[in-house]
């Protein structure tokens, strides 16, 4: 384990922003911490820093336990949001200041800065104020301006924020690029579900400073184990349904929308936490769902449910589609070339046994409820 | 058309405040001959209140430099218990009326205070003296310089100081390379202000230091005295010099300024 935070709790006049927070993060991962403004994420890389005092808790960096220690005698690199460019001194200037602080000879400094300039391809911008850079620039110069220093983790703070989308791609790339050629343990911070997606080895969901979820990118995003998390990367689907009848390798269930509509039911894969009568979340991701006009087209294991279009956005690579299936909405997101539906068209909403899968809807769970909620 | 009437009443009102600072400069200047005032900058005495004026004031910037910028680092940068009260303090000399000033400081240092008699005693007489002056324009000057220094500190982004502590430089280090650079601006509008009011300190001074020619009288004391003592011609060409003075430390102050922003 390269860092480990062990009951971090920070309050801020009286508020609790982080709540005994543990996270361990292994050597040479890209961790990333995602929630929305106000979860604490920020909170979290300035106490790792040392830049904020945690009320309680230990911070381990390899093994040493830096919870004591000012910034400076930290060994962390850190990328600002803002960039923090000295603004009096060049991009050269800028790299080397980490090396000129460790008194590290004329030559070296040259040729490191040089050889890390050269990395993100900015050599001839050396001599150029941070005012004379694009913002792309500057947060390249940020980034290796911290890793000169030769840091033994590096943090960084929503440093995309400000960036236009074309240029945000290129610098992820080079970022990831990077990250994985010198395998330096890295936390990066933001509120953005697509970066945490190209970045992250691991994701932790945070939510009002606890952790709702902490996993690689493919399991939170296809299976968040939350309301929270489900809502936060972005599926809107989230059933409250009954258990029916539990089969040997299925279940049926009747989703609850009101006293006065007739029930719709839907078989879904068995998982062990259901039990019958039980009422449950059970979310679907929008990219597992189907249109169709006929019915005989359905395949006959699949779900079927009749509803109304009411509602198509284009998002550029795909069709988000909203349908009313009798007082509940459902959201699919459909390949533009495969969306010929129009307005107010009568459906049928599609999906397989296994796309639905169950909210457990606890943040803390033992390893057995763990095991008793996905697992099969 | 009501817009042309708006420019020409802002442009009336900015034209009567101008003639206000224009107006008493002309007059000092129409008030006596080239060769008067040539004559009068040439005599020993006031050459003297000159110097003595150049030289106490030059001491009080730079002392007000040494004590005022970390007391404006400690205000802009950092939270404690009585900040709002150091931060009154430091601004009350502002305030205060000099006379006030000069006679508190004449009760502190003269020979009957404890401060006063312990200093006499080891041999540091401070009433009546050059010293005298450089504290009395120092209590009403390095207010100036706090606070220009002050609002340089606070205007820089808090992720400047955040950024050389995280490459591993000290605090020290950090205001050394980082703060002072980025807030000098503010540092040097205050050293013009803290100059210009030094030069021009007359209540606190006289108080403090009294009028010994030679010795202790400045130029402001000069003129009060010479003005008094129905010599206009000496108070006039001390008075224009002091013009001079102030004029060219904001004209220098300001395209110094003017070649940063260039070069940033």
């Amino acid at each position: 384990m390269d860092i480990m935070l062990k009951k971090i709790s920070k309050s801020y006049n009286g508020s609790i922003i982080l709540n005994k927070l543990d996270l361990e993060i292994n050597r040479g991962e890209f961790h990333v911490l995602l929630g929305p403004s106000g979860s604490g994420k920020t909170t979290i890389l300035s106490i790792i820093a040392g830049l904020t005092r945690q009320d309680e808790g230990d911070i381990l960096i390899g093994n040493r336990n830096v919870s004591g220690l000012p910034p400076e005698k930290r060994r962390i690199g850190f990328v600002f949001q803002d960039n923090a460019l000295f603004p009096h001194l060049t991009a050269f200037d800028n790299v080397a200041y980490g090396l000129r602080v460790r008194k590290v000879k004329k030559d070296g400094i040259r040729r490191k800065v040089d050889y890390y300039l050269s990395k993100v391809k900015l050599e001839k911008e050396k001599d150029k104020f941070p005012h004379e850079l694009s913002g792309g620039q500057k947060q390249r110069v940020a980034l290796i301006r911290a890793l000169a220093a030769k840091p033994e983790i590096l943090l960084m703070d929503e440093p995309m924020s400000s960036l236009d989308a074309l240029t945000k791609d290129t610098i992820v790339n080079e970022l990831k690029s990077i990250q994985q050629e010198i395998g330096m343990t890295t936390i990066y911070v933001t509120h953005n579900q697509d970066e945490a997606v190209l970045l992250g080895d691991r994701v932790s969901v945070l939510n009002h400073g606890k952790i709702e979820q902490n996993e690689s990118p493919d399991k939170l995003f296809y299976h968040p184990k939350t309301k929270f998390v489900a809502r936060f990367v972005g599926i809107k689907n989230i059933l409250n349904v009954s258990v029916m009848e539990i089969k040997q390798h299925d279940v049926s269930m009747q989703i609850n929308r009101g006293r006065s509509n007739q029930p719709i039911r839907i078989k879904v894969k068995k998982y062990p936490i259901f039990e019958k009568g039980k009422e449950i979340s059970l979310c679907i991701h929008p990219e597992k769902i189907t249109l169709k006009r006929e019915m005989k087209v359905i395949d006959v294991n699949s779900n079927r449910i009749r509803g109304k279009i009411t509602n198509k956005i284009n998002n550029g690579h795909a069709i988000q589609a909203t349908i009313d299936i009798g007082g509940v909405m459902l959201h699919a997101t459909i390949p533009k070339d495969l969306f010929d539906f129009k307005p107010f068209e009568d459906v049928w909403v599609c999906f397989d046994r296994d796309a639905p899968h169950p909210l457990c809807g606890r943040r803390q769970r033992t390893r057995e409820t763990e095991r008793r909620c996905l697992s099969m | 058309m009501k817009l042309i009437s708006f420019n020409v009443i802002m442009s009336l009102i900015a034209g009567c405040f101008v003639s206000l600072i224009v107006l008493p400069i002309l007059a000092l200047l129409t008030a006596t001959s080239f060769g008067e005032l040539i004559n009068q900058l040439g005599s020993p005495i006031v050459l003297s209140t000159v110097l003595i004026s150049l030289e106490t004031a030059l001491i009080v910037v730079l002392l007000a430099l040494l004590l005022g910028v970390p007391v404006a680092y400690l205000l802009a940068m950092k939270n404690f218990r009585g900040k709002e009260i150091l931060d009154t303090l430091v601004d009350l000399p502002i305030s205060m009326p000099p006379l006030v000033a000069g006679l508190a400081l004449l009760i502190l240092l003269g020979g009957n205070s404890p401060i006063g008699g312990f200093l006499s005693h080891h041999g540091v007489d401070l009433i009546f003296t050059k010293k005298g002056i450089i504290i009395a324009q120092l209590f009403v000057s390095a207010p100036f310089l706090i606070k220009s220094s002050r609002e340089a500190f606070e205007s820089l982004n808090k992720n400047f100081a955040n950024a050389s502590l995280m490459l591993g430089a000290s605090k020290f280090y950090t205001f050394k390379k980082v703060l002072l650079p980025l807030a000098k601006n503010g540092i040097y509008a205050g050293m013009v202000m803290t100059w210009a009011r030094a030069l021009g300190e007359f209540g606190a001074t006289s108080m403090v230091a009294g009028c010994i020619p030679f010795k202790t009288e400045t130029m402001t004391v000069a003129i009060y005295q010479n003005a008094m003592s129905g010599e206009p011609a000496s108070s006039i060409a001390i008075s224009l010099l002091l013009i001079v003075f102030s004029f060219s430390s904001l004209i220098i102050f300001k395209s110094r300024i003017k070649r940063q922003s260039c070069l940033s």
